[in-house]
C-alpha cells in the first residue's frame, strides 16, 4: 500500500535531516511549500546538499534523477520532492 | 518579430540542446541524447598545462563545436556557419537571418546573458543559444539552460558574442542550411559509437579517454601542491562536482545522457544488447555521482588530508577500470 502524501512529506524531511546530519530541528517547522534553496525555510540547503539529497532519494526509493534540470525542479521544496516520488511510485505500480 | 512555431525546450546541455532545437525546427525528429551519441559527445580528458589552465582540470565531453561538425558529417546535414572580426558586421548578419525567419544559433560568453540570475553567471565562452526573434533592440532567445523564452539587449548580446579570452566566440553563428532527403540512422549511430569507443580506448595520449581517467586518479593526490592554500584547494575539489553534475552534463559527466542514447539507439539499429549496456552505463554514472558527492563533501568540510585524496583517487581509478570494460563491450556489441 502506498503511503499517504503527508507521511511521505514527513519521511522526506527526516531523510534530508539525517542525510545532512541536521540535529535539533523539528520536522514540523519545515514548510512544505517554501523553497529549500535560498529562501527563508527552517531547512535551507546549498548546491552541495542537493547532490546528497538526489543520491539519498535514489538509495531510499530506488528512483534515479538523472537529468539535473529535472533535479533542480524536484528538490526545490518538500512538496515537489513528495509529488515526484509519489508520481514515480504510482507509475511503477501501473507498470 | 518572433519566428513562429519555434518550440523552446530545456536541454541537458547547451550545444547538443541547441543543435537538437534547430534540427527539430527544420523538421527532423531527433532527441538530444541521439544528437549527443551520434556526435560521439562522450569523452574524458585531463589537462594540466600551466600555460592554458591555472589549475589541473578535466572535461567529460568532446571539444566544443565538435558535436555540430560530427552531426553534420554523420547525418548529412548542412549547417551554414559564420564568424566575424567586426562586431557590426556580426550583428548585421544575425539580424538579417532573423529577418528571414531563420532560427540561428550563436556562441556566446554565458556571463553576459543577463536573463540568468547574476549569481549563476560565470565566464564560459562556449555557451550556445538560439536567437528566434527581435523586438526593437532586444533579441528573443531560446536558451536550453533556461525554462522559458527570454529577451536580451543588443548590447549584452554583442558583449557575449565578441568576448575575448580563451575560445572566444568571434561572433560565431550557425543555422541549418539543408537537411538530406534520407538519413541512414543506423550507419550514423554505429559510426558515432565506434568513434566514441576509439576516443575512450585507443587514442595514444596519456591524458585522453580511459587513460585520462587514470591520469586524473594518479594526479589528484598532488593537487595540494598546485593550490595557493586550503581555500583554493577546497574550491578546486568542489569544482569536480560542478564539472560532473552542474555544467549541463545531464548528470554524472554525461554518462546518463549517453546511456539514454544507447537505450534509444538499440531499437533503431536492431541491437538489443545496447539496452543492457545502457543499464550498465547508468550504474557507472552512479559511481561518478558518488565521486561528485565525495568531492563536494570533502571540499565543503575542508577535509582534504592525504587519506581523503587517496580515497578519491581510488574511486576515480575504479571508474577507469569499469569504463575500460564498458567501452570494450560496447565496441564488440556493434561489430
Amino acid at each position: 500500500m502506498q503511503k499517504s502524501i503527508e507521511d511521505l512529506r514527513l519521511e522526506i524531511k527526516i531523510l534530508i535531516m539525517s542525510t545532512l546530519s541536521i540535529e535539533g530541528l523539528d520536522p514540523a517547522q519545515v514548510d512544505d511549500d517554501k523553497p529549500l534553496f535560498g529562501g527563508d525555510n527552517a531547512l535551507t540547503l546549498d548546491s552541495v546538499d542537493a547532490i546528497e539529497i538526489i543520491m539519498a532519494i535514489q538509495r531510499t526509493y530506488g528512483i534515479r534523477i538523472a537529468d539535473q534540470d529535472k533535479a533542480r525542479q524536484v528538490i526545490s521544496s518538500i512538496n515537489s520532492i513528495a509529488g515526484f516520488i509519489a508520481e514515480q511510485q504510482e507509475n511503477a505500480l501501473v507498470k | 518579430m518572433i519566428i513562429q512555431n519555434f518550440n523552446h525546450k530545456m536541454a541537458a546541455h547547451c550545444e547538443s540542446g541547441t543543435i537538437t532545437s534547430l534540427l527539430n525546427h527544420a523538421g527532423l525528429d531527433i532527441t538530444e541524447p541521439l544528437v549527443f551519441g551520434i556526435a560521439s559527445g562522450i569523452f574524458f580528458g585531463y589537462f594540466h598545462s600551466m600555460k592554458s589552465f591555472a589549475f589541473p582540470t578535466f572535461i567529460v565531453r568532446n571539444k566544443p563545436g565538435r558535436m555540430r561538425v560530427n552531426i553534420e558529417k554523420r547525418l548529412g546535414i548542412r549547417f551554414s556557419t559564420m564568424d566575424f572580426r567586426d562586431a557590426a558586421r556580426g550583428k548585421q548578419a544575425l539580424d538579417e537571418l532573423i529577418e528571414r525567419n531563420v532560427p540561428t544559433a550563436a556562441q556566446v560568453d554565458f556571463f553576459y546573458m543577463d536573463y540568468v540570475p547574476s549569481w549563476e553567471r560565470v565566464h564560459i565562452n562556449v555557451h550556445y543559444l538560439v536567437v528566434i526573434g527581435k523586438e526593437g533592440n532586444r533579441y528573443i532567445i531560446s536558451d536550453a539552460y533556461f525554462p522559458k523564452i527570454v529577451e536580451l539587449e543588443e548590447a549584452s548580446m554583442e558583449k557575449g558574442r565578441f568576448a575575448g579570452g580563451s575560445m572566444s566566440p568571434k561572433g560565431f553563428i550557425f543555422h541549418v542550411d539543408k537537411l538530406p532527403g534520407e538519413i541512414d540512422y543506423r550507419k550514423a549511430i554505429m559510426k558515432g559509437i565506434d568513434k566514441a569507443c576509439f576516443s575512450m580506448l585507443k587514442i595514444p595520449i596519456p591524458f585522453l579517454g580511459v587513460k585520462g581517467i587514470r591520469t586524473f586518479a594518479k594526479k589528484i593526490v598532488d593537487w595540494p601542491k598546485f593550490a595557493r592554500d586550503t581555500e583554493h584547494l577546497s574550491h578546486e575539489i568542489m569544482k569536480i562536482n560542478i564539472l560532473l553534475e552542474d555544467q549541463g552534463t545531464g548528470g554524472a559527466g554525461f554518462r546518463f545522457m549517453y546511456a539514454t542514447f544507447l537505450q534509444q539507439a538499440a531499437d533503431m539499429v536492431g541491437k538489443p544488447g545496447l539496452k543492457e549496456l545502457s543499464g550498465e552505463l547508468m550504474k557507472i554514472g552512479d559511481g561518478w555521482r558518488e565521486i561528485s558527492l565525495f568531492s563536494a563533501r570533502i571540499g565543503k568540510n575542508r577535509d582534504l588530508g592525504p587519506d581523503k585524496l587517496k580515497q578519491l583517487s581510488d574511486m576515480i581509478y575504479d571508474r577507469a577500470d569499469v569504463e575500460e570494460r564498458f567501452f570494450r563491450s560496447l565496441s564488440l556489441a556493434i561489430k
